[in-house]
């Protein structure tokens, strides 16, 4: 990857953007299933298991109880995996899903392959009553019938771009960007 | 999305997780024994060093680190004075405007929490070479990457912190990172006027990490794996005489030496002036002059993973 390819095109989301978005879908999460006691929040690695945990503290705020929350590492589960070097793994955190409202959190949903694949490592751990998914930045580009439940913020971008989303916990301060790629 | 870890701007060293800590490394000890693998990785690519306060150690270190992947470098050693700031100029616009210039931007600023201004409007990444009393991430990485090289793992060790505790970012930085780590127990050995603060005592607790506080080094020395040396600094007392009371109460000399074990290191981030002395300095266990060059490999390993 040379240089240029990192070079930052466009800020998307700054993070007080991003508080705000959360903010929203976490309100969103408790309006849709009537409160969050049967909610279990899953952050998919590397930065949903952040947002995730965000989420949780905003719905306990809300609600007054507290959230389980888990994180998943799709790499086992995806349908690219012969191509990918092996890459540092991830040990999933994934509490009692059974029964359960599975809310899992990613930072960008593109093509929809991540969110397949972590729908299919969730259901090795239990048989959640409902499955749904919140992202922070929808991109486009699907490829598979996936549609995001809860999204932060749409941005049209072309093939060519790469968003990323920096997280505080991992990058040292929040924002979503379009890298030119 | 992301499978594995992905760097963009160094900020501050909570952001490490213990597997990018690993990966970093791993690199540097690469670095280290086969320079010549790495010498043509940064060709092309520029290092802007932004100074808003004089660093001359900090800026060589990234600038033969730059220089020894091949890169080049450019920048200020006096920005606040001689630059735009000195017109009014604020941090973001310098940043945006650097950006365009160059692939990375090295930064040293007197306010805290400026190195997070200057990356949420920068194109390129942003390392943080110190800002203000807040942060000094590379400096942790370094003392850090030291220990586990030195001693060969990190988990399990006993460190002293020693000297002026409440002012010293460097411990402070330091003991965020090996809050990542398992089975270590920290001594803070300070006079009571610049003990370590209740912010980072509190951080250890809720990542139960056991610590005491003592004025008594001599009791402390033969327990501990690291002796953490820091400078007491005359400005950060009240009067001459209570600095005077506790100036030079917790010198490493030959005599201190005597009661550390012969597997323990003593680490400074340096510049010293008499609380380490010289005559130690040919003892194997002094650690601080391997640790000053360990800094450039750290950066290296740092500038290769936000640049390729």
């Amino acid at each position: 990857m040379s240089v240029t390819e990192r070079r930052l095109k466009a800020t998307v989301m700054d993070a007080e953007q991003i508080r705000r978005s959360l903010s929203r879908i976490a309100h969103e999460i408790v309006e849709r299933n009537h409160g969050a006691g049967e909610v279990v929040l899953v952050g998919v690695f590397s930065r949903g298991d952040h947002l995730a945990r965000r989420l949780a503290a905003q719905l306990e705020e809300l609600e007054g109880h507290p959230i389980v929350v888990g994180a998943i590492d799709t790499s086992e589960h995806r349908d690219d995996r012969h191509l990918r070097e092996p890459a540092h793994r991830f040990k999933s955190d994934v509490p009692d899903v059974d029964g359960k409202v599975v809310v899992l959190v990613d930072d960008v949903i593109h093509r929809g392959r991540t969110a397949r694949a972590a729908m299919d490592a969730l259901l090795d751990f239990g048989r959640p009553r409902a499955i749904q998914l919140a992202v922070l930045v929808d991109r486009g580009h699907r490829e598979l019938p996936i549609r995001p439940d809860y999204v932060g913020k749409n941005v049209p971008t072309s093939d060519s771009e790469r968003i990323e989303v920096l997280v505080a916990e991992e990058d040292g301060l929040d924002q979503a960007v379009i890298v030119a790629g | 999305m992301a499978v594995g870890s992905r760097l963009r701007h160094i900020i501050e060293s909570q952001q490490f997780s213990r597997a990018l800590l690993e990966e970093l490394f791993v690199l540097a000890d690469d670095m280290k024994s086969q320079p010549h693998r790495y010498a043509g990785r940064l060709k092309g690519q520029l290092m802007a060093a932004l100074f808003y306060e004089p660093s001359t150690r900090t800026r060589l270190s990234f600038e033969a680190a730059m220089l020894r992947l091949g890169g080049r470098t450019m920048g200020t050693d006096n920005a606040r004075e001689f630059s735009s700031a000195a017109k009014g100029e604020t941090i973001e616009d310098t940043v945006r405007i650097v950006s365009g210039y160059s692939d990375v931007i090295v930064l040293r600023h007197y306010e805290e929490g400026a190195a997070r201004r200057a990356a949420a409007v920068s194109s390129v990444p942003v390392i943080n070479a110190g800002d203000g009393p807040g942060q000094h991430p590379t400096q942790a990485l370094l003392d850090l990457y030291t220990i586990r090289d030195e001693i060969g793992h990190v988990d399990g060790i006993r460190i002293a912190m020693v000297g002026d505790l409440a002012n010293g970012r460097t411990v402070r930085s330091l003991t965020y990172l090996l809050s990542k780590f398992r089975d270590i127990r920290v001594s803070f050995v300070a006079p009571h006027q610049v003990a370590m603060r209740q912010d980072i005592k509190d951080h250890l607790d809720e990542h139960r990490v056991p610590w005491t506080e003592t004025q008594d080094l001599d009791a402390v020395l033969p327990q501990v794996d690291v002796v953490y040396q820091t400078r007491i600094q005359k400005e950060r007392f009240p009067d001459e005489a209570s600095y005077l009371a506790v100036k030079g109460i917790y010198r490493i000399d030959a005599r201190a030496m005597s009661l550390l074990q012969k597997s323990a290191i003593v680490m400074h981030p340096l510049p010293r002036v008499d609380e380490i002395a010289q005559e130690i300095d040919s003892d194997p266990r002094a650690a601080y002059f391997r640790q000053a060059r360990n800094g450039m490999y750290i950066r290296m390993a740092l500038l290769d993973r936000v640049l390729s």
